[in-house]
């Protein structure tokens, strides 16, 4: 009889146990993420609000004509075209070169591959910020400055993808390539229709990452672009806010508009993202 | 015989060429005319320049506007036109003259006169291209410390357009709610500054509902542009005749310690809430959150967008600065240069004369746009009843008359960033004011050294 | 891609398979098939090279050279107007002096090491909660790791309203008596806010990566642990600790890697201020190159914070390599 009593007394408590973990979980994950709500909140809110001592957390009135006001005040459609340019460039650049170099030194032996996986990764210690100033002396070399392929250059591969790439690489089985290549398949032909179906995760991966870091660019945009018709939204979207007047609400609406795009680009790719992180097996 | 026929033929021959030669000249003439014409008039090679300036919500429309009705009374003139932040444009130009993509012409701002005149980036004027016909005319022409920074060897290197002086602005509604007249009771001295904005303070807390008065504190160049005219008046120097900083001596001292004396000893400044939520602390007394200000001119336009209130009903009011002495308050002064870049070719710089010239060519339609930003040139607007007719003009004009410049030195770009960031460690940390305008003082002179040695 | 090459290598492949199968039929002569298997291979190898040639090449171009160039330059006064002069040291001994560049050396260190562990445990901290298999965990775990995804100039907008002395987060805490906190422009709490907000934005990206090595970890191991007689403190110590050590070492790397290139957090929310308390080094190159046109001297502190990343990145393969052969 106890027993029972006992038992269900557990039940209930190991239940409720997993509604609080739920609560605090769902708490912590609200903390985290109020910041892009504000944002979304904000882009609708009167600009003479953002002025008062307290938040109005919940706009009383919705003000969408923040965003047509906004994209006029500013040459936004050029901005975000070039920002697209340059991110999609540079996503279909990594995933090219990034994939080649993975494979290369994933699947094949020669003389001083240790070396060049080495040299490689080392040039994670030199981002641009470091080689900022003769990267920047480079471009001007090439003609390349207020260009797309200026600000594209030294973005077009990064040596964290190549590693990602590889690693993925690494675990096809060598058996099937060995088998194809007995088999009288060309090596590009391995690459795209054995490599390629097999690490599609890993290249999601590489996609949105890829994507999302062209994306964000700044510094190297400022340091090589001094025309209005290339910026990147990136530079408008700063420039928007030193100019007289813009309220700090048009800003937040352009904000809003720049996460879509890498939003939606992750949403599309959740699963594989998922997958490629070795996540599949979560509930 | 032969000779005679010869000397005939010779003769007739050389009458027969001379005509021929008249004919031809004559012909020449003729049809060398219309190719003339055209050369002057009609048939010009195209030129294209690039035309870079500064924002600004009045000045620059007003400029491109120009811009546009020369290219279209001279359609062989193509002109690029670029703008950038206010405080972008000197680094923006900077890297142009480094890389070589430096725009044919551009508005320079007069602290960067020397830097770009020391290096020999900037091209010399015809000042009779300009419509001058002298050399003196044209510095007659200007206030003669402003044209002292253009001008250089007898030779003119900027057509200076806008020139202007700061006034401190009033919110006179304000000041009548508290009980002041701000016809007599605006602040002559800094005493008397610091008394009125603390009356004017509304405090909540720990919090600030309405500042009595407000510093910039958002960019070096409104530190500078702010800060100037302290130091001065307090019998500050930025340096001395060698060239070291001096802002730390006792003068330099003095003036900080007015400067800072609004927030430390009346409390009627919050300096951490003028960063970050304005590009522009205009914003603030536009918005009624503070009751002075201290500004360059302000076009209505300006007012009338951010607050119709204060436009309409006219409870705004540009007064004097407050002087250590009652009355003897100046203002701080600077303004814009067209110039035209060293290393354009004849042709283009030829064709940006003419478009300074056009640029010049109406003053009363510049301040018909762009009022109250005062202009440069003396002669064609001041007695103009559009601008006489101007509410306040008096006192905008007298403070650009009675102003002081702008420190003009090649280090000029770092003497701000230091002057900044020692205000920001003095208004946002409390540090002491004399150890931080001694590293102020060490980083300028620094900064000179390292600029000699090249 | 298609073109002939394949094509032409399979025949060429098939025709010698062909060939030295009938040689092998008919006298099983070593050489032949020696030699075919090394022509085989080299052309292999040239493939797995030509690979990752474009990578070298580009590298060479955008990284290598650069950074030899940038080497070069530090020992040069160059303005871009005039040739580089070569000055010797004097660009490192001018920065020696230079209380604005010890500072900013400080506070670079400061913040890689303060991002770098606060993302770590906080990625970790994260993962574990995650992992709790609680449901719609995954939900969340999507929800926190847009944060990652948000654009960067965003984030940087959106806390430095957040965080203004009349802010959300000063508002927020005023209910736990929390006086008002000028979080950006107090110098004992501007850093602190540039580490918050960094960590904000890359923690939920190492979360997943310690979830997916969490997620790997099989079952039996925790159930032998409790079986032990070990509660959930020591299963995380002696179990999931040791096996995550190599994920806690790559997040670390990558972690201070990231760090130490930052630029626009200070540079956007702060400006670097107040005076110079969050001035870093990646901004302190940009200003002396580019607002001050010294290149040289530029150079000179790119190479500063080059090594600082190398002495970083070795220091912490030293310790974790160790601790992993222990």
């Amino acid at each position: 009889m106890a027993r029972g009593k006992a038992h269900a007394a557990y039940r209930i408590w190991a239940h409720s146990r997993r509604w609080l973990g739920l609560m605090a979980l769902l708490a912590l994950t609200v903390g985290f993420v109020f910041p892009i709500l504000w944002m979304v909140t904000t882009s609708f809110q009167a600009g003479e609000k953002m002025f008062q001592l307290t938040t109005e957390w919940i706009p009383s009135v919705l003000h969408p004509e923040n965003y047509p006001n906004a994209w006029s005040r500013a040459n936004f459609t050029q901005y975000f075209i070039n920002s697209a340019i340059v991110s999609i460039a540079v996503m279909a650049g990594n995933i090219v070169f990034c994939t080649l170099a993975g494979y290369g030194l994933a699947k094949f032996r020669f003389p001083g591959d240790r070396f060049v996986l080495l040299a490689i990764l080392s040039t994670l210690m030199l981002p641009l910020e470091v080689t900022l100033v003769p990267t920047f002396l480079v471009i001007h070399q090439f003609g390349w400055m207020n260009t797309y392929q200026g600000i594209i250059g030294p973005l077009l591969i990064d040596a964290f993808g190549v590693f990602l790439m590889r690693q993925s690489i690494l675990s096809i089985p060598t058996d099937y390539i060995e088998a194809a290549r007995i088999d009288g398949a060309g090596e590009l032909r391995i690459l795209l229709q054995i490599i390629v179906p097999q690490c599609l995760p890993a290249l999601a991966v590489l996609a949105i990452f890829s994507f999302r870091d062209s994306w964000d660019q700044f510094l190297w945009p400022l340091t090589v672009v001094s025309l209005d018709q290339y910026r990147t939204y990136n530079l408008g979207l700063v420039q928007f806010g030193e100019d007289y007047g813009n309220p700090p609400t048009e800003q937040m609406a352009i904000a809003v508009l720049a996460t879509i795009p890498v939003f939606v680009l992750f949403w599309v790719l959740q699963r594989l993202v998922n997958k490629g992180f070795g996540l599949s097996g979560l509930k | 015989m032969t000779n005679k026929s010869t000397s005939r033929n010779s003769r007739k021959v050389t009458r027969r060429t001379l005509v021929q030669g008249m004919g031809a000249a004559g012909l020449g003439a003729t049809m060398g005319a219309p190719f003339a014409g055209r050369a002057f008039g009609q048939a010009k090679a195209p030129v294209k320049l690039a035309f870079w300036t500064f924002e600004n919500p009045q000045q620059r429309p007003w400029i491109h506007k120009r811009v546009k009705l020369y290219m279209e009374q001279n359609p062989h003139v193509t002109v690029d036109f670029q703008w950038f932040p206010f405080g972008d444009l000197g680094k923006k130009i900077s890297v142009g003259f480094a890389t070589g993509t430096a725009p044919e012409g551009f508005v320079s701002q007069d602290w960067f006169m020397p830097t770009w005149m020391d290096k020999g980036l900037l091209a010399p004027l015809d000042v009779q291209r300009l419509g001058y016909p002298t050399y003196d005319a044209f510095t007659n022409d200007f206030a003669a410390a402003f044209v002292k920074g253009a001008t250089q060897d007898g030779k003119v290197y900027g057509y200076p357009l806008w020139f202007y002086g700061f006034c401190n602005y009033l919110n006179t509604k304000q000041f009548k709610e508290v009980g002041l007249d701000p016809d007599k009771d605006w602040p002559k001295d800094w005493n008397q500054f610091g008394e009125v904005a603390k009356k004017l303070t509304i405090r909540d807390g720990n919090k600030f509902t309405r500042q009595g008065f407000k510093f910039a504190m958002h960019a070096a160049q409104w530190t500078m542009i702010q800060f100037n005219p302290i130091l001065i008046t307090h019998g500050g120097q930025w340096f001395d005749a060698s060239g070291k900083c001096t802002i730390n001596n006792a003068a330099g001292v003095k003036a900080m310690t007015a400067r800072a004396s609004l927030a430390r000893q009346y409390g009627a400044e919050d300096p951490a809430d003028s960063i970050a939520t304005n590009p522009l602390p205009q914003m603030d007394w536009l918005k009624e959150r503070c009751s002075m200000f201290w500004c360059h001119p302000i076009p209505l336009g300006a007012i009338k967008s951010q607050n119709e209130k204060m436009l309409a009903e006219r409870y705004f009011k540009p007064v004097q600065y407050p002087g250590v002495e009652p009355g003897k308050g100046i203002s701080t002064t600077y303004g814009f240069n067209l110039v035209v870049n060293a290393r354009a070719p004849k042709d283009k710089q030829e064709a940006l004369q003419d478009l300074y010239k056009f640029i010049m060519s109406d003053l009363i339609d510049c301040w018909k746009d762009t009022a109250p930003f005062s202009l440069a040139r003396k002669s064609g607007w001041a007695d103009n009843p559009a601008v006489k007719e101007f509410p306040d003009v008096a006192e905008i004009i007298k403070a650009k008359d009675q102003g002081v410049f702008l420190p003009r030195s090649v280090v000029y770009t770092e003497l701000a960033d230091a002057v900044h960031r020692g205000v920001q460690k003095i208004m946002l940390t409390n540090a002491d004011i004399k150890t931080t305008l001694d590293e102020v003082a060490a980083e300028v002179d620094r900064a000179s050294a390292n600029y000699k040695k090249g | 891609m298609t073109s002939s090459g394949p094509v032409k290598e399979m025949a060429s492949v098939s025709s010698t398979n062909a060939e030295s199968a009938r040689d092998a039929a008919r006298r099983p002569h070593r050489p032949a098939r020696k030699a075919w298997r090394l022509h085989y291979s080299r052309r292999i190898q040239l493939w797995g090279v030509s690979f990752v040639l474009p990578t070298l090449l580009f590298f060479a171009v955008f990284k290598y050279g650069p950074m030899v160039w940038a080497v070069e330059l530090s020992f040069t006064s160059y303005d871009m107007v005039s040739s580089p002069r070569g000055i010797g040291l004097e660009n490192f001994e001018s920065l020696a002096a230079d209380p604005i560049f010890r500072q900013s050396l400080f506070n670079t260190i400061v913040y890689i090491a303060g991002s770098t562990a606060l993302i770590t445990l906080v990625g970790l901290a994260l993962a574990l909660a995650i992992s709790t298999a609680v449901p719609g965990a995954r939900y969340c775990m999507s929800a926190m790791f847009l944060t990652n995804l948000m654009p960067i100039l965003a984030v940087c907008l959106v806390w430095r309203f957040l965080l203004h002395p009349y802010g959300l987060v000063n508002q927020l805490l005023a209910p736990f008596g929390v006086d008002r906190v000028d979080w950006l422009t107090d110098s004992a709490t501007a850093m602190p806010a540039i580490i918050f907000v960094t960590v904000w934005r890359f923690a939920p990206y190492f979360m997943v990566v310690f979830l997916a090595g969490l997620l790997a970890i099989p079952d039996d191991y925790y159930e032998a642990a409790q079986l032990d007689g070990a509660n959930a403190g020591r299963r995380f110590w002696h179990v999931t600790l040791p096996l995550l050590a190599p994920m806690i070492f790559f997040v670390i790397v990558v972690s201070a890697l990231l760090s130490a290139r930052i630029f626009l957090m200070p540079y956007i929310i702060t400006g670097g201020g107040p005076g110079n308390a969050t001035r870093v080094l990646s901004m302190l190159i940009y200003e002396t190159g580019f607002s001050y046109m010294k290149m040289g001297r530029a150079a000179a502190i790119s190479v500063v914070l080059f090594t600082i990343m190398m002495v970083f990145t070795f220091l912490q393969m030293r310790i974790f390599m160790n601790r992993e052969q222990v």
